[in-house]
């Protein structure tokens, strides 16, 4: 029992520091690197939910940010609707078409599985490349600026900004880890395991993927509003931009695959080395920043598997041996 | 109109020939490794460098640096799965799937940051040259390209049948248990065939260089080919996947003639979910997975 009390403390103190973080760190470039670790953690955890548990390997979530951002920024500058209920379409939007793509890729499994996830994403977006008369073609729209209105998801200073993305990350680690527990989390991690031996002792393997893939959709969309909110632009080749899906996979293996607090870990490693990365080479060579990220997926890959979590566990266990036995 | 049609298949027919290459390399590895190289394209690209910079600093010609591109993928292929892959083979699919795709994110940030997002291109002395027949236009380039191609697709099914070593990366593909049991060294036949799968994707590259710009993401483009060529060829089946690339350069080169210049791309991946709906396991028919 002190062990859960001391692991609240320890929340309640991280909440404090998060919450107070953009009142003493006033730098707008190291706020909008806030914005970025929490952004990309809450994109990470929404992906980890069916990749990590469940191991459906998608490289195809910019599906869903892209359905998001699209869904409620035509809600927003054609009809005048608040993103704020934008976001909420945009994310059953995502849901919906979770039910085709996911009845189209579950078909296959393993790396190919992978390969159609990708695919399906690149079919989003040349559809919205090429039919201009639906949402404005390549050339994009930016959101129109009405200064300070939170009611549109408009606010005055990126410290605002900064809350919601905290909010939207708070609200998924809450669904991971109440599903973590469930018995649906348990159905995942066995699906993850070996499938077919899941199936043959009864868990119906179909229904618990597309209900997974389903919330990990949703919640994929609610950072696409964001994002289009907060950058004031969209256009097909950022809303289902490639480098999307592979941030999203990326953070949660190099923290942890299957965690609770891999994808927040991944990220804040991955964002906070191409943030060095960009203020050391003044981000003048293309390319370095996917090189440096994909030399620390090989090596995570090769030497420890379970990402920094499982390092900082060996470690713990190692220091836990160590500590002579009290009488 | 019947003309249109035929120049149409005939192009396809042409590009399907590299297309070929590539996935016969994709269904290679399959087969006998049990991994997707998410890679191949990126290989692909290297052939094509390598034929560029031969040809820019030593007027070499791409047909000629064929000889060059091939051995020196075949040995990146080896030290690749001797020092990379055979490290997580496996039941995991994680780590396969994102070792190679690691990979395949280097190798492409690399040439961007050494080589620069330019177009680079070789211009031989064919390059613009075509035969005409009949009304027909078949540019002297993509005819050799199409002719090698078929030639070492056809000594790969030679090597396959005939010599021990094809042989025993065929029983190791039907099944690498028995295989391992009967004396097959699995790590030296998964070598040869990572080393002979990025020489075809080399051979590829350099088939490429005399009418096809080389630029980073030029592999992305190939290698989604491949896929769809290897799951509608059945996976991990050879022939079926040479069929199967013939009919794709088909299929994109009607969807570019009929529907639209810019639909290349729209085509192939709507061929993909199609497969994927009505066909998962291949037009063979066959055992997914």
């Amino acid at each position: 029992m002190a062990f859960s009390k001391l692991n609240l403390l320890w929340l309640a103190i991280a909440a404090m520091v998060l919450i107070a973080l953009p009142q003493v760190v006033k730098s707008s470039f190291a706020v909008d690197i806030f914005i970025r670790i929490l952004l990309f953690s809450f994109i990470g955890v929404a992906w980890n939910l069916m990749g990590g548990y469940a191991k459906q390997l998608s490289l195809g979530h910019a599906a869903y940010f892209g359905l998001g951002a699209y869904t409620s920024t035509i809600l927003q500058v054609n009809y005048g609707i608040s993103p704020w209920i934008g976001m909420v379409a945009g994310g059953v939007v995502a849901m919906l078409a979770s039910l085709p793509i996911g009845w189209l890729c579950f078909r296959l499994r393993g790396p190919y599985f992978t390969i159609a996830t990708i695919a399906t994403a690149q079919v989003l977006m040349l559809i919205f490349l090429k039919f201009r008369d639906f949402a404005w073609g390549a050339e994009g729209t930016t959101i129109p600026n009405l200064g300070s209105a939170p009611l549109m998801m408009q606010f005055e200073g990126k410290a605002a900004y900064y809350y919601v993305v905290l909010g939207l990350l708070a609200i998924g680690l809450v669904i991971t880890s109440v599903i973590e527990k469930s018995w649906m989390g348990y159905y995942l991690v066995a699906i993850g395991e070996d499938e077919d031996a899941a199936e043959a002792i009864g868990v119906n393997a179909p229904k618990i993927k597309r209900d997974i893939y389903m919330i990990s959709a949703f919640l994929t969309a609610l950072a696409g509003t964001f994002y289009t909110q907060y950058i004031y632009f969209i256009d097909p080749a950022t809303a289902f931009s490639f480098s999307i899906s592979i941030e999203a996979a990326l953070v949660s293996i190099v923290g942890g695959i299957g965690t609770l607090w891999g994808p927040v870990i991944g990220t804040v490693l991955l964002e906070t080395t191409s943030a060095l990365l960009q203020s050391w080479l003044g981000g003048s060579v293309g390319g370095i920043q996917l090189t440096v990220y994909s030399l620390i997926l090989m090596a995570v890959i090769l030497w420890r598997p379970t990402g920094l979590i499982g390092v900082a566990r060996e470690a713990y266990q190692r220091y836990i041996r160590r500590q002579p036995a009290r009488a | 109109m019947v003309e249109t049609l035929a120049q149409a298949v005939i192009n396809g027919l042409l590009i399907g020939g590299i297309y070929a290459l590539v996935s016969i390399g994709v269904t290679l590895i399959f087969g006998v490794v049990k991994i997707v190289n998410f890679a191949q394209g990126e290989f692909v690209m290297i052939g094509m460098y390598i034929s560029f910079f031969l040809a820019n600093q030593f007027g070499i010609d791409p047909l000629v640096s064929l000889l060059v591109s091939m051995p020196v993928l075949f040995v990146i292929g080896v030290l690749i799965q001797h020092f990379l892959i055979r490290r997580v083979l496996g039941p995991n699919d994680m780590p396969q799937i994102f070792l190679t795709f690691a990979l395949s994110l280097l190798l492409l940030n690399l040439s961007l940051m050494f080589f620069t997002a330019n177009y680079r291109t070789v211009h031989t002395s064919y390059s613009d040259e075509a035969f005409h027949i009949g009304g027909l236009y078949i540019p002297v380039a993509k005819l050799i390209a199409f002719v090698v191609a078929m030639a070492l697709s056809g000594a790969l099914w030679l090597f396959l049948r005939t010599t021990d070593l094809g042989k025993a990366m065929r029983a190791a593909s039907q099944n690498r248990d028995v295989a391992m049991l009967m004396g097959i060294n699995p790590n030296r036949v998964f070598c040869v065939a990572l080393g002979v799968a990025l020489a075809l994707a080399g051979a590829a590259g350099s088939l490429l260089m005399p009418f096809y710009s080389a630029y980073p993401f030029v592999g992305q483009t190939f290698v989604l080919m491949a896929f769809v060529a290897v799951v509608l060829g059945t996976l991990g089946n050879v022939i079926g996947a040479l069929v199967a690339s013939l009919m794709m350069g088909v299929a994109e080169s009607l969807g570019i003639q009929f529907v639209g210049a810019d639909s290349g791309l729209l085509v192939v991946f709507a061929m993909l979910l199609l497969t994927l709906a009505f066909k998962p396991n291949g037009l063979g028919g066959g055992r997914a997975r």
